[in-house]
């Protein structure tokens, strides 16, 4: 038995194009484990959404193995595609078919009552609009039908590929708030997404990707490092730069960053020095400087 | 695979243009019909009387000398001219089937239905919602093989259901104008009827596949334009005999056999034609190699149309 519900060795992917063989995804070994909010996280072009395009067989890798719950996929994804809710790239629905319809269609396909529908598209807020055609939805409203969709599984496992665009603020943070919640309650999320605070905000661990290739994985705390750097003003800088190397201090090249996690010792080096502090602010690494740096030597732009 | 069966119905019930195609197989058939009884109705008296009165002057020229208008005396004059004039033939069944509206109504379904199974399918790839539909159910050749049912079984009942109806209705108004209409002969009718609602079923799954081979609706129809166009200059060019040409076979299948035409060969024109020899150019082609030819051409668009499904990426 394992706890790892998403799992990839060696995964490769390649695209013939008239240019050529195009790698999109490049001995990729991702894990991912049970429950939780699992962020994934690339550049345009990086191989996200190929990935999880794989993973639900949607397209066939090249190379390499994945393992869903443990069971092998494509091949034994019949087995487990009833755990699995995703929203793969842009919501895809019959735009002449009203919300409804659209969802009673996936239901019955699976078997699922259509009273499940209902309520489904009632925690997405859609009931007043349900019977509109989908195609006057806004965009938003697709992306909600789209979470609505996966939800009638009542799923395992829920893949959401960038689920908030689209949504207004009020939107993105209701989505926030069910991602979280579906997380808490024992629902395996990977959530694939740009908006790097977001993903901070909701989840638990991530995975960092370019060029196809895996640039960190662990939990987002690691990801980001415990340790804290502190900005630091004062009359002079230069002064400020001099002593405080002369007292052991690593002081960023550019910016007055002090790495360090004893702010009164940089204090007492320069009050020592004749030298008042008008600043000292700590300045905590996030996700998107941790992103910025592992992903500086990649092509940015591009479809995937 | 009922559910899925079950579903795709429901699609297909849903989706406004495949209804309106449908519509559209139950209409023209019935202008159709409703046009050959018209100008098979029966000629009036007063209808006589009016057309004996626009060309007086020619039934008296014709009375006057009978033998101009190959008759014996001038009795017959007024019912000749009026015959001229009024121009309509009596409903026969046996007419209808022989004078090809079968096959007009035959191939008029199958374009109308075939159109059907490429809207059907198209509408998912143009959509994007085959890849949704894929996450629900990743076993492509159970979604392949529902959608087929559901696109052939309908379109060989309703085939089924307008072809009975139209022979039926011109059975029913020649018994009811007391023409002679026998049982055989609307058997007969109905059995060409039927084939031509198979044919038109198999032109639907073979539409439906095509689609799902090239996902797009409007690369089907270039496709089948360009077949429609090209494929008979081309399998003259070749020098393909008139056997292979489609529209030789779908008479063949439809009206149970056709008749085309060959070259003779050249030991005919050479003196005494060689005994064994059939100089007369006319051929025969049986239901079974015409069924055979159409059967083998869907099958092969079928199974390169799941293959495709079942290995390419969706979108």
């Amino acid at each position: 038995m394992t706890d790892l519900v998403i799992e990839t060795a060696s995964l490769r992917k390649e695209f013939r194009t008239r240019r050529g063989v195009r790698v999109a995804v490049d001995g990729l070994d991702l894990a991912v484990p049970a429950g939780g909010v699992h962020g994934f996280l690339g550049p345009n072009g990086s191989g996200k959404t190929t990935t999880i395009r794989m993973l639900l067989g949607l397209a066939r890798a090249s190379e390499g193995t994945m393992r869903l719950f443990g069971q092998p996929v494509p091949h034994q994804l019949p087995s487990v595609i009833d755990r699995i809710g995703a929203v793969v790239e842009s919501p895809k629905f019959s735009p002449s078919f009203s919300g409804r319809q659209n969802l009673t269609l996936l239901a019955r396909s699976i078997g699922v009552p259509t009273t499940r529908v209902a309520a489904a598209v009632e925690t997405v807020g859609l009931t007043d609009r349900d019977k509109d055609r989908y195609k006057s939805y806004s965009l938003g409203m697709k992306q909600r039908l789209a979470i609505a969709a996966t939800l009638l599984k009542e799923p395992d496992l829920l893949i959401l590929d960038e689920p908030t665009n689209g949504l207004d603020p009020a939107g993105i943070r209701e989505i926030r708030d069910t991602i979280r919640d579906l997380g808490e309650s024992g629902v395996t999320v990977l959530l694939s997404s740009h908006i790097l605070a977001e993903v901070q905000q909701v989840c638990t661990s991530a995975t960092i990707i370019g060029n196809g290739r895996m640039l960190a994985s662990g939990r987002v705390d690691d990801l980001i490092g415990t340790s804290t750097s502190y900005r630091v003003a004062a009359a002079d800088p230069d002064a400020v730069r001099r002593v405080l190397t002369d007292a052991g201090f690593t002081v960023a090249e550019h910016d007055l960053l002090v790495e360090t996690d004893r702010p009164a010792d940089v204090t007492q080096a320069l009050g020592a020095a004749g030298i008042w502090l008008t600043e000292l602010t700590p300045v905590r690494a996030d996700l998107e400087s941790v992103f910025l740096q592992l992903t500086a030597g990649d092509q940015m732009g591009g479809g995937q | 695979m009922l559910r899925l069966v079950r579903v795709e119905l429901t699609r297909l019930r849903w989706r406004r243009a495949v209804m309106l195609l449908l519509i559209a197989a139950v209409v023209i058939p019935a202008v159709v019909a409703a046009v050959t009884l018209w100008n098979t109705r029966q000629v009036s008296d007063a209808e006589i009387a009016g057309v004996a009165r626009d060309n007086a002057s020619e039934i008296a020229r014709c009375e006057k000398k009978p033998h101009r208008y190959g008759l014996e005396d001038a009795d017959g004059c007024q019912a000749q001219i009026v015959g001229w004039y009024v121009g309509r033939q009596p409903l026969s069944l046996q007419e209808q089937r022989h004078e090809n509206t079968g096959l007009g109504v035959a191939t008029i379904l199958a374009a109308l239905l075939l159109l059907v199974g490429t809207t059907f399918v198209g509408h998912d790839w143009n959509t994007g919602s085959m890849s949704n539909q894929l996450l629900f159910e990743p076993r492509r050749g159970r979604i392949w093989a529902a959608k087929a049912i559901v696109v052939t079984g309908v379109s060989a009942v309703l085939g089924a259901i307008v072809f009975s109806a139209y022979w039926l209705a011109l059975w029913a108004v020649a018994d009811s104008r007391g023409l002679p209409a026998s049982h055989a002969e609307l058997l007969d009718c109905l059995q060409l009827g039927w084939r031509g609602a198979a044919f038109a079923a198999c032109a639907a799954l073979g539409g439906y596949a095509m689609t799902m081979l090239f996902r797009s609706t409007v690369a089907t129809l270039g496709v089948l334009l360009a077949v429609a166009l090209a494929g008979g200059i081309v399998i003259a060019a070749l020098g393909i005999g008139e056997r292979w040409q489609p529209q030789v076979n779908l008479s063949a299948v439809v009206e149970n056999g056709a008749t085309y035409y060959v070259d003779p060969p050249q030991s005919c024109f050479n003196g005494a034609p060689p005994e064994g020899v059939d100089c007369s150019g006319e051929r025969h082609l049986d239901l079974a190699p015409a069924a055979g030819y159409w059967g083998i051409a869907l099958v092969l668009v079928g199974a390169v149309s799941v293959v495709s499904f079942r290995r390419r990426d969706v979108p």
